[in-house]
């Protein structure tokens, strides 16, 4: 089956994005003080060091659901400048090379000339 | 009785109201053109009610109890969450509920062996949003929400979406007004929203199930387009079109494909459905 089938619903980090898109105040907290927050919510030190990372890969190999990994993202980089050449992008081209590659080349024959 | 006057699906990907301007001028123009043939056709329909089937991105339910079905029972609702206000590029809207509409059809469906959550204040993520912003900007028609879960495993497979189709379609019908209700499905097509192929489309997926809906053969689209099939054209985001195969309950006969386009700068295959025949 898909990569969804890999998150863990168990997962420390998943259950505190749930509640950081819900508490603004939360947010602030996780971007000044992330290992903090990474305690209260009972975080593994390598969901942690993913996190502080900003690693796709590493995200959800640990078991992170795919939904939440861009929205990890922006709670670092924002939500401006939504193209296909952000800052997520550049972290999912590390991430993932190849299928950010194949999809950058799809977009360049899709929208060559126009 | 109420009675069921329009069924229609539409893609309610992000960057259809967040980043509009980013895709293909082409894009854009084909989008604001099927959307508005989309409003013409509620117009022509003169729903009171729109029923949304759409899904909960995590935002609704936290990830250790995710219900199949939740539908939202507010007088009226408020989006987008504040999480997603920016993201979509809108102001806040309301648009009013229909509370009895939306109570009768939890209880009624209870009696008849499907449980459905309910939720008097349901956020709104991209699903109800951008479809709203589209066909019910000024909030004329009453809204009723229903969102499914097709991105947190165990993902339900078409047939067992079909299937809570015909009920709802039946329990609709069944609730004691003289409501006119239209149906509305939002999601798809390909994509995968976060996942390593997050900036990708399927565009041969998209134009096989597009198809497949023109053809109007409910059979053969169950039998061909498993939840392996949706998958595989991109994890946690093609599957909202189960939201689709549910509102194919409601209808009999071809769908006619009002627009198709790869929309990769959306990172979403986007596309414009509607039926003439209901079931």
């Amino acid at each position: 089956m898909g990569n969804v089938e890999r998150c863990d619903k168990t997962l420390p980090t998943n259950e505190m994005m749930y509640h950081i898109r819900k508490d603004a105040t939360l947010r602030a907290r996780f971007v000044s003080d992330l290992a903090a927050v990474a305690r209260e919510f009972g975080l593994s030190p390598a969901e942690y060091e993913a996190i502080r990372d900003l690693d796709p890969r590493r995200l959800m190999d640990l078991g992170v659901h795919q939904y939440y990994v861009p929205q990890i993202l922006r709670l670092y980089f924002g939500t401006a400048n939504n193209s296909n050449a952000s800052a997520a992008l550049e972290r999912y081209q590390r991430a993932f090379p190849e299928e950010t590659a194949q999809a950058l080349a799809l977009k360049a024959r899709l929208e060559g000339g126009r | 009785m109420a009675q069921i006057v329009a069924a229609m699906a539409m893609t309610h990907s992000p960057g259809m109201t967040g980043w509009f301007t980013q895709a293909p001028k082409d894009q854009q123009e084909l989008t604001l053109r099927a959307t508005a043939a989309l409003r013409e056709r509620l117009d022509a329909a003169r729903p009171d009610v729109l029923i949304m089937f759409s899904n909960d991105h995590l935002l609704n339910w936290p990830m250790n109890n995710m219900p199949e079905y939740t539908v939202g029972i507010a007088d009226e609702h408020v989006g987008p969450a504040d999480w997603f206000d920016e993201w979509l590029a809108m102001e806040k809207y309301r648009v009013a509920g229909h509370p009895a509409l939306a109570r009768f059809i939890v209880n009624e469906s209870a009696r008849r062996g499907l449980a459905l959550s309910h939720l008097r204040d349901m956020q709104f993520d991209d699903g109800i949003s951008v479809p709203t912003h589209y066909l019910n900007p000024d909030g004329k028609f009453q809204l009723v929400p229903i969102t499914m879960n097709c991105t947190v495993p165990p993902i339900p497979k078409p047939s067992r979406a079909y299937e809570v189709g015909a009920l709802l379609r039946d329990v609709v019908r069944a609730y004691p007004g003289s409501e006119r209700v239209a149906v509305i499905a939002t999601g798809g097509l390909s994509h995968e929203p976060g996942g390593p192929r997050y900036f990708w489309v399927d565009e041969e997926f998209d134009r096989w199930f597009l198809d497949l809906l023109a053809r109007g053969d409910h059979v053969a689209l169950l039998r061909e387009c498993t939840l392996e099939r949706m998958e595989a054209a991109g994890s946690g985001g093609t599957a909202e079109l189960l939201a689709w195969i549910l509102v194919l309950a409601f209808t009999r006969g071809p769908a006619e494909i009002l627009a198709y386009m790869p929309a990769i700068a959306w990172r979403s295959g986007t596309g414009m459905v509607a039926w003439s025949a209901l079931a």
